[in-house]
């Protein structure tokens, strides 16, 4: 696999210039970040903290007032840099006269897709999203989980390298949240890199290899989210069959006692990402 | 940050290209968009309109009765044209914004420009088959007309006694004159070249303004001011204009706004004027002008604005 990162993101700043008497508004400031390739990054933050402003710079939607974004090391001001890019938006809504199949046939025609390989590539993400039944079912009917499947699978229909998640599972009931998060770890499995933005925070600890916090325009933390959710001033011991008072008094003993009780393990609990995601954003606003 | 710095080399890619099946893509899905929004009931309703206009003025001399129906039928289409263009195209914007449907489309490897001329063909596709199946109901109802008036008046010459041939063939003549002729075409023709251009411009201010209102309205007082195009040219040339404030705020605005009354035949083809090959020619170059001129300056805007 190539060492260029399938996204990077140096010293971002956007600012959006304000309108009759209003003041400028900076959304993100001095913002970097590398995604890797083959790996599931989670962009996450609360509601303004930035993260869809740096998202729409990485695809060109946005310009960015400093800084740069590449895509596969193309910046992503050329439009050759959304070669390798599927997106699905936050509550995508897609054309309500055509169909699933005729919704994929559409965007693959906007990336130069023809003919069989065109139909079999839908086909393809239609199976692959669970959307076969609902192939010639108008789009207008479609409940909004298969409208976010439908969403990826047009995210996908050309093959690319990267998918950008915003908000994947917004407004999605649990089931099909569930099986949106299972696409993005059968992504993985796949090779594609995928970064994404979610405030299911359980989720995005099942299936991100690395997450940045942003709160208020910046990166607050980012890392590995192993190394990110460790405690590193505390212990963890896990037993098996421990009574209660060989609990109280376990410190002591534990590497006297022997027989039927054993340390199972030791090393650094882990708090949850939700946990640390609060601990984060809600740190004093830097000047 | 070893990584971006890495990133940062240039990497030589192929840049996407025009692609005129891309565009195909986008002005189909587009007037497909559009025949959804309940068009065909209104084109419907227009053509019934025609008909009932058509036979509608019975009192009158069969010249003045063709020449009413051709003005009051091609001045509606030029209403029906420019309000469709105006408004669909107002719409196509902001509803793909709203939708994120844009977010979509341009997060593939798709040019703005080629976004927006797929946008641009859709309305004028949908506008010139109205136009087409409008004509030939018009072409149908006027051949009709043409003929059940010419039998009309032989048979009040015959009565009166005065059907001579030379009487025949002049009432021939002047109902031929005034009945479906290729005329009538490039009439129809100059409506789809007007709406043509005054879509551009609304596709222009749709890129510019944040409302749907605000390019209807601006859209409209444009048109308007386009087919008085003449006098504000007139006011900006005369030497005796003492204010040069006034006179650069007209020279803008005549800058500005296209002069739409090149396209205005209607009244020449309801007089039965014959319309020269030159003049469609040059009509059509006008607004092929103007087009690429307005097709240009919104790729400017449209390729910087922030989405």
């Amino acid at each position: 696999m190539s060492d260029t990162p399938a996204v990077s993101v140096n010293h971002l700043t956007k600012v959006f210039k304000g309108s009759l008497g209003k003041g400028a508004f900076r959304a993100v400031h001095d913002v970097s970040l590398t995604v890797k390739p083959g790996e599931v990054y989670g962009l996450i933050g609360p509601n303004g903290s930035g993260k869809s402003t740096t998202m729409k710079v990485i695809l060109g939607l946005l310009n960015a007032t400093e800084g740069d974004t590449r895509i596969f090391g193309i910046p992503s001001t050329e439009v050759a840099s959304r070669r390798s890019v599927g997106f699905l938006p936050e509550n995508p809504y897609f054309y309500k006269h055509l169909n699933g199949r005729e919704t994929l046939h559409f965007y693959g025609k906007l990336c130069g897709m023809t003919g069989d390989h065109l139909k079999s590539r839908a086909e393809e993400m239609l199976a692959l999203t669970g959307l076969e039944d609902a192939a010639t079912r108008r789009v207008g009917g479609f409940s909004k989980g298969m409208l976010q499947r439908l969403g990826l699978a047009q995210a996908l229909i050309h093959e690319p390298q990267l998918l950008v998640l915003d908000e994947p599972t917004a407004g999605v009931d649990p089931s099909g949240s569930r099986i949106i998060r299972d696409l993005i770890i059968e992504f993985r499995s796949r090779g594609i890199t995928v970064l994404v933005t979610s405030h299911l925070l359980e989720q995005m600890q099942e299936v991100c290899d690395r997450v940045g916090i942003m709160a208020h325009g910046r990166m607050v933390r980012e890392g590995r989210l192993d190394e990110l959710i460790a405690v590193e001033n505390q212990t963890e011991m896990v037993l098996e069959n421990a009574s209660p008072d060989l609990l109280a008094k376990i410190n002591a003993l534990v590497k006297a006692e022997g027989g039927g009780t054993r340390l199972l393990r030791s090393g650094h609990p882990r708090t949850t990402l939700e946990r640390l995601f609060l601990e984060a954003t809600n740190e004093p606003k830097k000047p | 940050m070893s990584e971006a710095t890495q990133s940062s080399a240039a990497v030589n890619v192929a840049p996407v290209r025009f692609s005129p099946r891309r565009v195909w893509t986008l002005a189909y899905a587009t007037m497909t968009q559009l025949m959804r929004m309940k068009i065909l009931p209104f084109l419907l309703l227009f053509c019934v309109l025609v008909a009932a206009m058509g036979f509608g003025f019975s009192t009158i001399n069969p010249e003045q009765q063709l020449s009413q129906f051709k003005t009051m039928s091609l001045g509606v289409l030029q209403v029906f044209s420019i309000v469709f263009g105006i408004v669909a195209t107002a719409l196509l914007l902001p509803k793909d914004l709203d939708d994120r449907t844009l977010y979509t489309i341009l997060s593939k490897p798709v040019p703005r420009f080629d976004y927006l001329l797929g946008k641009l063909l859709g309305v004028l596709m949908l506008i010139a088959s109205g136009l087409v199946i409008i004509d030939a109901v018009l072409s149908l109802i006027l051949w009709l007309q043409q003929s059940m008036l010419f039998d009309a008046a032989v048979s009040q010459l015959h009565s009166e006694k005065q059907d001579t041939p030379e009487a025949v063939a002049q009432m021939r003549e002047i109902v031929a004159r005034q009945g479906l002729t290729w005329n009538l075409h490039w009439a129809v023709w100059a409506i789809f070249l007007k709406a043509a251009v005054v879509t551009t411009v609304a596709l222009l201010l749709s890129c510019i303004a944040s409302s749907t209102l605000f390019t209807i309205v601006i859209a409209f007082c444009i048109t308007i001011i386009g087919h008085g195009h003449a006098m504000i040219r007139e006011f900006v040339l005369q030497p005796n204009l003492s204010s040069a404030s006034v006179r650069i705020a007209s020279f803008l605005l005549a800058a500005i706004c296209p002069d739409l009354a090149q396209f205005d035949v209607v009244d020449s083809v309801a007089n039965g004027e014959v319309i020269p090959w030159t003049a469609v020619y040059e009509m059509t170059g006008i607004a092929a002008l103007y087009m690429t001129v307005y097709l240009f300056v919104t790729h400017l805007v449209f390729v910087e604005k922030e989405l």
